[in-house]
């Protein structure tokens, strides 16, 4: 478990580092002269003359070999500093984190939503397996992979909005915001989680253990609650995290659609507008979130399932 | 003093509207051993899970009635009957670590238990775990009861399985064919701790099994059973001294494996293996800052194998049996020495010529794919076979191992463990090899296929002169077909001799262990091990 750790560890700073280094080289792989994008990244007010151009280009280290280049660009990321933003002119770091804040909030809530919506429908249909129950669970919610988020966010927002006045239909306000998004988000995770958990919780009712757990003494509810529900769960626990993972930057239409100031939006305006900073620095930390969350799980899946740790250390 | 009475038990099959048990009628005293033997399928566990009404759905009670004590089992509720299991009747079951939840430690397991039938909790029910785990044989009941199934050797698991069924303290304990994957050694240490548990607190047991030796080393009284219905029943001395029905003389042939003089030693001095100086080391064997330390799996093995013999292969469990095997087939690369192989001329592809039979008949198939398919998937990997040409092999290899063709089109599921373990043989031979690794092939299986199985592999030895290299920990088997013993102990080859010098003469110290814990059956050691200290 110690090597595991310790090997996992190395990863996830390598997958970090590298995806960071192509990061870094953005300002000179894409069109233009990447000293002067780089210094309007890391100095306010416009400078046109070449001259101060030469000085800054000296003082900021732009001279250097590029590795150099990009150790000290790390450093300053990790502390804090991820430069200036070329459209608002303000720290990167500003606005990246409220952006990480509001998307890790409405991710999590969706996420939330998708796990206590599928958890009771895959049980009920593992153990209702080829039943009226079964078949209604497993077709409405395999139908939700179907429904695109652009479809199915203006949708709630006539029912709820427009129609009810019940939610908001946009914005990020008041906390009732964040229903209609979430919702949106939520379905086809829902979808998965729901056959994810009906799938795992027939392989742990199958399983011989089972019997034996009966032969014991232990009733049919505490047989389901202790040794099925808990077995059941462990493929649940890697789903999450590889959803989890991919909607921090993949929350963006659901963003833009309700007008979300979140991570996938700001990405997406970064792009749009070529605020390469900004971009960097959106990118960099969801990558590093996103490799950190699925090296979590794995850690999880580790301590649920120790057999797993026993083949493949 | 309660009594296991079962009359006129009648289980029906209600999807498939049968009966699997027929008028059973059987009963348990207290501290008496009775055997309830039979090949597979013939009832046996059935009549077992009937007692603690954990038969699966389809499988009802028609009629008849089960009694503990005064309790009436077939219409007791479902409150009752919880605190019948567990803590009245206890259960071992076949595969002992199969039988635990892979997520949960064996203290956790055998807590369970505790809590339900003897309220224990807390300090209590933890003492209690290791005492029950010191009880049935572990040296560090601590480390059992934080170990994970998977840890633990099949041995210990079945150890495990023993103290989780006795926690509850039941008056009677049905014991499914609790030995059968073990080997002779650890069989009869199992035994010996559920005899003792009948003399010391008066354990009622019923056990369950196929191995007529055992039963006569341990059993006061056997019933016979075949097709759900009780064919025979009485003392152990007269059921296994003068069978009266077909079935028992089956039953005793199958478990009495006398040497056959069809294996007569090779005539080719060609060495189609040689093995030198083999080492096997599996990572640092390290976890949670315990584990087995750098004891290499195999251990400079050097071993030529002939061609045209059949070299049995015996160790216990744990004793880098199954790592050889892996080895010379390729299946798991070598830390140093070489495996040669010298094949005929005009030999097929040498990466083909060695093939392996696996232990878990049902393990070796993909269960999504029919027979056919996994069978034909090596041969469409050769070129200039037509489709014609396949199917025509397959047929023929079928045939070969006495197997309908028809069952090509069934999937794992539906065949039976027999008929899928000749199935795996009929994919080696598609192969074309020259050497046959059996590795355990025929302990997955009950007595009576068991013997058929081997008949199939001599026969392939006598007409083909197929090289059979058998890895077993089963004693009989050795003593039936092989020409020489080779005898692994903790990665170590420490006795390669020929059989009748290896039953007459063993050398090395765990040789003369498994000599002398092979119970040869007939009613020779009848009861030699009754008294028990």
């Amino acid at each position: 478990m110690i090597t595991f750790l310790a090997k996992r560890t190395a990863t996830l700073v390598a997958a970090v580092l590298l995806s960071s280094f192509a990061v870094f080289l953005i300002p000179y792989v894409t069109p233009g002269d990447p000293v002067r994008k780089i210094i309007r990244s890391r100095v306010a007010g416009d400078i046109v003359d070449d001259s101060t151009v030469q000085a800054l280009s000296e003082s900021l280290g732009l001279q250097d070999p590029l590795p150099v280049q990009y150790l000290r660009w790390l450093g300053d990321f990790f502390t804090g500093d991820m430069g200036l933003s070329h459209i608002s002119r303000t720290p990167v770091v500003d606005q990246v984190m409220p952006a990480l804040g509001i998307t890790l909030s409405l991710v999590l809530v969706a996420l939330g939503i998708a796990v206590v919506v599928s958890l009771p429908l895959g049980t009920v249909a593992a153990l209702r397996q080829g039943g009226k129950a079964d078949k209604l669970i497993t077709t409405v919610t395999q139908s939700f992979i179907a429904m695109p988020e652009y479809w199915l966010a203006p949708l709630l927002v006539l029912v709820f909005a427009l129609k009810l006045s019940l939610l908001p239909s946009a914005g990020w306000n008041t906390p009732s915001s964040i229903v209609l998004p979430a919702l949106t988000l939520a379905l086809r995770p829902i979808s998965f989680f729901t056959s994810a958990v009906r799938a795992g919780m027939i392989d742990a009712l199958e399983a011989e253990h089972i019997q034996a757990a009966r032969a014991r003494g232990l009733g049919r509810g505490q047989t389901v609650w202790r040794h099925v529900v808990p077995n059941g769960l462990v493929p649940l626990s890697t789903l999450f995290a590889v959803w989890f993972a991919g909607l921090l930057g993949g929350s963006v239409i659901v963003e833009v659609i309700f007008a979300i100031p979140g991570m996938g939006r700001l990405l997406y305006d970064a792009v749009v507008n070529s605020d390469i900073p900004l971009a960097q620095g959106g990118v960099v930390v969801v990558v590093a979130l996103a490799v950190a969350i699925t090296t979590l799980a794995d850690f999880l899946h580790r301590i649920l399932s120790p057999k797993v740790s026993g083949s493949l250390a | 003093m309660p009594e296991l009475v079962i009359k006129d038990l009648t289980v029906r099959n209600t999807a498939a509207q049968r009966e699997v048990l027929a008028g059973v009628s059987l009963s348990v005293q207290q501290g008496e051993f009775v055997a309830l033997v039979g090949g597979s399928g013939s009832g046996k566990t059935m009549t077992a899970k009937s007692i603690l009404r954990i038969l699966p759905e389809q499988l009802q009670i028609a009629s008849g009635s089960i009694r503990l004590g005064s309790v009436d089992v077939t219409s007791a509720p479902e409150a009752e009957l919880n605190r019948i299991r567990g803590g009245r009747l206890g259960m071992l079951f076949q595969q002992p670590k199969r039988m635990f939840n892979p997520n949960r430690t064996i203290g956790k397991h055998l807590k369970e238990p505790l809590n339900l039938h003897g309220g224990l909790r807390g300090r209590a029910a933890d003492a209690k775990v290791y005492e029950l785990l010191a009880d049935v044989g572990f040296e560090d009941p601590a480390w059992g009861a934080r170990a994970y199934p998977h840890q633990l050797s099949g041995g210990m698991a079945q150890r495990a399985m023993t103290a989780m069924a006795l926690a509850g303290q039941p008056e009677f304990l049905l014991a499914d064919e609790p030995t059968s994957a073990l080997d002779k050694v650890l069989e009869q240490q199992i035994l010996e701790l559920l005899d003792r548990q009948r003399i010391q607190r008066g354990l009622g047991i019923l056990y369950i099994t196929h191995n007529l030796a055992s039963v006569a080393a341990f059993a006061d009284r056997v019933l016979v059973m075949e097709a759900g219905v009780i064919v025979e029943a009485g003392t152990t001395e007269a059921v296994l001294g003068t069978p009266r029905t077909e079935c028992t003389r089956r039953l005793l042939e199958a478990s009495n494996l006398a040497p056959t003089r069809t294996t007569e030693a090779p005539t080719s001095e060609r060495n189609v293996l040689t093995l030198t100086n083999v080492v096997k080391h599996f990572g640092s064997g390290k976890r949670w800052g315990r584990g087995s330390g750098n004891r290499p799996a195999l251990d400079s093995i050097s071993l030529a194998v002939k061609q045209g013999e059949i070299l049995g292969v015996l160790g216990q469990s744990g004793s880098g049996k199954s790592t050889l095997a892996r080895a010379i087939v390729g299946l798991e690369g070598i830390s140093s020495g070489s495996i040669d192989r010298t094949l005929a001329a005009g030999a097929t592809s040498p990466h083909t010529a060695v093939q392996l039979v696996f232990q878990e008949p049902h393990d070796s198939f993909d269960p999504r794919m029919t027979l056919r398919a996994s069978l034909e998937a090596p041969l469409r990997a050769r070129k200039g076979l037509s489709p014609a040409d396949r199917s025509r092999r397959l047929n023929e290899a079928m045939l070969e191992v006495e197997l309908d063709p028809d069952l090509l089109d069934r999937r794992p599921s539906q065949c039976s463990g027999g008929q899928l373990q000749r199935a795996t043989i009929a994919r080696a031979l598609l192969m074309e090899p020259e050497v046959l690794i059996c590795d355990e092939a025929t302990s997955a299986l009950d007595a009576l296929t068991q013997r058929t199985v081997l008949d199939l592999l001599q026969r392939l030895h006598r007409e083909r002169g197929m090289t059979l290299v058998v890895i077993t920990h089963d004693m009989d088997v050795v003593r039936h077909m092989c020409q020489r013993v080779a005898v692994l102990f903790q990665g170590r080859l420490v006795e390669l001799t020929d059989t009748p010098g290896f039953f007459a003469d063993p050398q090395h110290q765990h040789s003369k262990d498994l000599v002398s814990a092979a119970i040869p059956c007939r009613g020779l050691h009848l009861k030699k091990m009754r008294a028990l200290p």
